[in-house]
């Protein structure tokens, strides 16, 4: 009863906000964009990029707005949220072409305002804004936590935790978990430790051979500014999902510590981020899952699937903007399509359009427009052959980034090595049989089916005073699809 | 892993390495034995890229058509109110003399029903031609994969009411499944499906200019020659909407008409610089034996030119895969012919 209530509540403040929306762009038109991607898929790069290109006019010949002049300027404004960070493209910019090495991961939200001055088709004068929201992709995995119970949140976390590659992982945690009586007095201190060993376990699984991609709950891997609170002191325990909770239990304490942590963690950041988005892009990063190995890419299209189910998606009508915004268009890109031969950028389409398939069907049925690119925002190669005896292999010059290895060479960050990263299969079922290849969780570093290094960003020429363009792959594309239509 | 032995394993060479060799894509010298030949190949998204931009549509409120609408709906209800008056005076003068109208007006409005139903499908096809054009000419920008199996989709709809297409569409549709880029796609389509059509359509542009040639060379009165010279025209550009799939009925020809002659206005300028001007020197013997001949020599010339326009209007894909037929290939059929007579 009370969740329903709840729920009624929530509906009508996302509805009241909806409204104020629609009032307020009524006078100046607004697109929500929403970048979503798990972490390190990109979202910063594809960010700060996209107002690179916008602002200082990129190579973008297939974004018709920009390639046909019709874009007078777009600048940044100062954005509408005063309790959010400002998103700091100027720093991350400079990373990227000052020193060459890619924004470190994002720890807490952030935002910006991008406002596009542009000549409609007719010869009008308009005036888009984009509102661009950047979050750790961590905090992502907490969507789906909205629907669940915390009975069926642990028993889910306790199967997966069981599954290889992790059970190996999770092997502390558990042995503190068999010491634990769901039914016993409520102890602070077992709590503490098994919340502490629970987390260890996550980030042991978010290790680059593993590349585990379903790990929630989000904050215990970032957790912002709560860290250390009662909401993020909870752990799962081994409960049955018919049983109830006795007063003073140490269950009963985790429930309400769950509850609590969806009150609020999970409900205002999706109701301030994600309730009203008008645009998705969708970033996946396939190639640490193919780095790792089969039960990471198998990880990677469950939490996609569990998050995509969260957002609303459908045509929107004059009704549904009203009170309930939808996301009318949706893009699936795979990311760093830059670590792989133009050749192969079909095959990993491919692969992304497999492990989307749900989703995409889902969304094409409520009316939404989708589309599935293999992109790279900032690209930190070039292509080359490799003539090695009579082989030829398609493959990517480009700079490792420091602590790559290959070989068992480890590089410093200045060597540049021409790499091949390995064949992907014609067709993507392949890829998603189990023990369809052999990656970093099962294998040898030299024995894996695929090694995509990471490159850093490329080394780009000053042209005069300017900031030089960032090279890209496809970025242009995406641009098209999402926001091309509202700059007609 | 034995399953799939073409399966090729990553590797990493470094550029430092001595036995690694860089080399430029000209330089396809054999690599010593042993060494390994890295050749960095060349950018395609670092080429320039031409835009086209897009034909500015007209949006807006269109008051000339509500014009026309209203004005229409009004003669239409004067002209049923007078057939109304009508019939009811013949039936106070004689029934059977009413009943004699009624059967008429009766006709009349159905024939007119069939007559509107006809034209507004000539319409909507036109539409849906240019349209096709329009969707073809951006996919072969954007490359997307999906627009371009739509257009494909379309366009082999299309082609269904052409019987001598059945090979060309077969033959597209056995590569629908494969892997093939957007931009590609369409040029495959382009190259199956047009060639048989472009070239029906070269041959009715020639035998129309040269029919205009002769007639005007020969015709008696300048009164004549116009009159000739609007018939054909119109005749060429109604076979040519028809070659490419078009079924244009009285409104739909205004509608080509006007596309085809503003077509003509905005590449006229440039064919009467280069290739006409050309023509006009390099083959203007004809001219020089006599006036009359020279004169239908031009006549033959601008009835291509207006042909090449109506192609260019009609035809469902931009030209990318084929060339388009230049006015310099038409002229030659056109003095061809004419030798091959005289």
């Amino acid at each position: 009863m009370t969740t329903s209530i709840q729920h009624l509540i929530e509906e009508a403040r996302l509805s009241a906000r909806a409204l104020f929306d629609f009032g307020e762009s009524l006078f100046n038109p607004t697109l929500r964009l929403g970048v979503t991607g798990l972490s390190r898929a990109g979202k910063t790069v594809f960010i700060t990029a996209l107002i690179h290109g916008l602002t200082r006019g990129g190579r973008f010949p297939v974004f018709e707005a920009l390639a046909t002049g019709r874009i007078g300027r777009a600048h940044l404004a100062p954005q509408p949220d005063d309790g959010v960070p400002r998103f700091a493209y100027e720093s991350h910019l400079q990373s990227l072409i000052g020193e060459r090495h890619w924004p470190s991961s994002t720890v807490d939200i952030s935002e910006l305002r991008l406002v596009i001055d542009y000549q409609r088709q007719n010869g009008a004068d308009r005036t888009l804004t984009l509102d661009i929201v950047d979050y750790p992709g961590e905090w992502l995995l907490d969507l789906p936590l909205l629907t669940k119970s915390y009975a069926q949140w642990a028993t889910e976390s306790l199967a997966l935790s069981r599954a290889a590659p992790r059970v190996h992982l999770a092997q502390d945690w558990h042995a503190h978990l068999a010491t634990l009586r769901p039914e016993a007095a409520q102890d602070e201190q077992a709590t503490l430790i098994a919340a502490k060993l629970f987390t260890d376990y996550l980030r042991a699984c978010r290790d680059e051979r593993f590349a585990m991609s379903l790990l929630p709950p989000g904050r215990f891997l970032m957790p912002g500014n709560l860290a250390h609170s009662p909401a993020l002191t909870f752990a799962p325990l081994d409960v049955s999902g018919d049983g109830t909770a006795p007063e003073g239990s140490l269950w009963a304490m985790m429930v309400r510590r769950y509850e609590a942590y969806k009150d609020i963690v999970v409900r205002p950041f999706f109701r301030d981020h994600f309730a009203r988005l008008d645009r998705q892009i969708v970033l996946v990063d396939a190639l640490a899952a193919f780095n790792a190995g089969p039960e990471a890419l198998h990880d990677l299209e469950a939490a996609l699937a569990g998050i995509l189910d969260c957002f609303r998606i459908g045509r929107g009508t004059l009704l549904s903007t009203l009170f309930r915004p939808r996301i009318d268009r949706i893009l699936f890109a795979a990311t760093k399509a830059d670590h792989l031969h133009h050749a192969s950028h079909d095959r990993l389409e491919a692969v992304l359009r497999r492990a989307v398939s749900r989703a995409a069907a889902r969304a094409e049925n409520t009316g939404a427009a989708i589309d599935v690119v293999a992109l790279a925002a900032v690209r930190a190669t070039r292509e080359a052959t490799v003539a090695k005896g009579r082989d030829k292999l398609p493959s990517l010059l480009g700079t490792p980034a420091p602590g790559e290895s290959a070989n068992g060479e480890i590089f410093d960050g200045n060597t540049e090595v021409a790499t091949f990263p390995g064949d992907l299969p014609a067709d993507p079922e392949e890829l998603f049989r189990d023990d369809a290849f052999r990656g970093l969780s099962s294998a040898a570093a030299d024995s894996s089916d695929f090694r995509f290094l990471r490159f850093r960003p490329p080394l780009l020429d000053r042209d005069g005073i300017d900031e030089p363009a960032l090279p890209h792959i496809r970025f242009d594309r995406a641009l098209q699809f999402l926001i091309g239509d509202r700059l007609q | 892993m034995s399953e799939r032995p073409k399966q090729r394993r990553p590797a990493t060479f470094r550029l430092d390495d001595p036995s690694v060799v860089v080399v430029d894509a000209e330089d396809a010298s054999r690599p010593a034995r042993g060494a390994i030949q890295v050749t960095p190949e060349s950018d395609p998204a670092l080429l320039p890229v031409v835009i086209e931009p897009p034909v500015i549509r007209r949006r807006g409120f269109r008051w000339g058509t509500l014009f026309w609408t209203a004005t229409a709906g009004l003669v239409l209800m004067g002209a049923g109110l007078g057939v109304t008056h009508l019939i009811e005076d013949l039936f106070a003068r004689s029934e059977s003399l009413g009943y004699v109208g009624l059967g008429f007006a009766a006709t009349a409005t159905l024939a007119l029903a069939v007559v509107i139903g006809r034209e507004a499908f000539g319409l909507a096809r036109l539409g849906t031609i240019e349209k096709l054009h329009l969707r073809a000419a951006e996919v072969l920008a954007s490359d997307d994969r999906a627009a371009s199996r739509a257009v494909v989709n379309d366009l082999l709809e299309l082609a269904h009411q052409n019987p001598q297409l059945a090979h060309a569409r077969a033959a597209l549709q056995g590569h629908a499944g494969d892997i093939i880029d957007g931009a590609d796609m369409i040029r495959l389509a382009e190259r199956e499906l047009m060639t048989p059509l472009d070239r029906e359509a070269r041959r009715l542009v020639s035998a129309a200019a040269q029919r205009v040639s002769i007639v005007t060379a020969v015709s008696p009165r300048a009164l004549i020659d116009v009159l000739f010279v609007l018939v054909a025209s119109l005749r060429l550009i109604r076979q040519l909407a028809y070659l490419y799939g078009g079924r244009p009925g009285t409104l739909g020809m205004i509608a080509l008409l006007r596309h085809v002659i503003a077509h003509l206005a905005i590449t006229g300028g440039v064919a009467a610089s280069d290739s006409l001007i050309q023509q006009m020197l390099g083959h203007g013997v004809a001219a020089k034996l006599s006036q009359r001949l020279g004169e239908g020599f031009l006549n033959g010339l601008l009835t291509a030119r207006l042909g090449l326009a109506a192609i260019e209007v009609t035809r469902p894909l931009p030209f990318t895969a084929l060339p388009q037929p230049a006015l310099a290939d038409l002229a030659k059929d056109l003095l061809r012919k004419k030798e091959e007579e005289e």
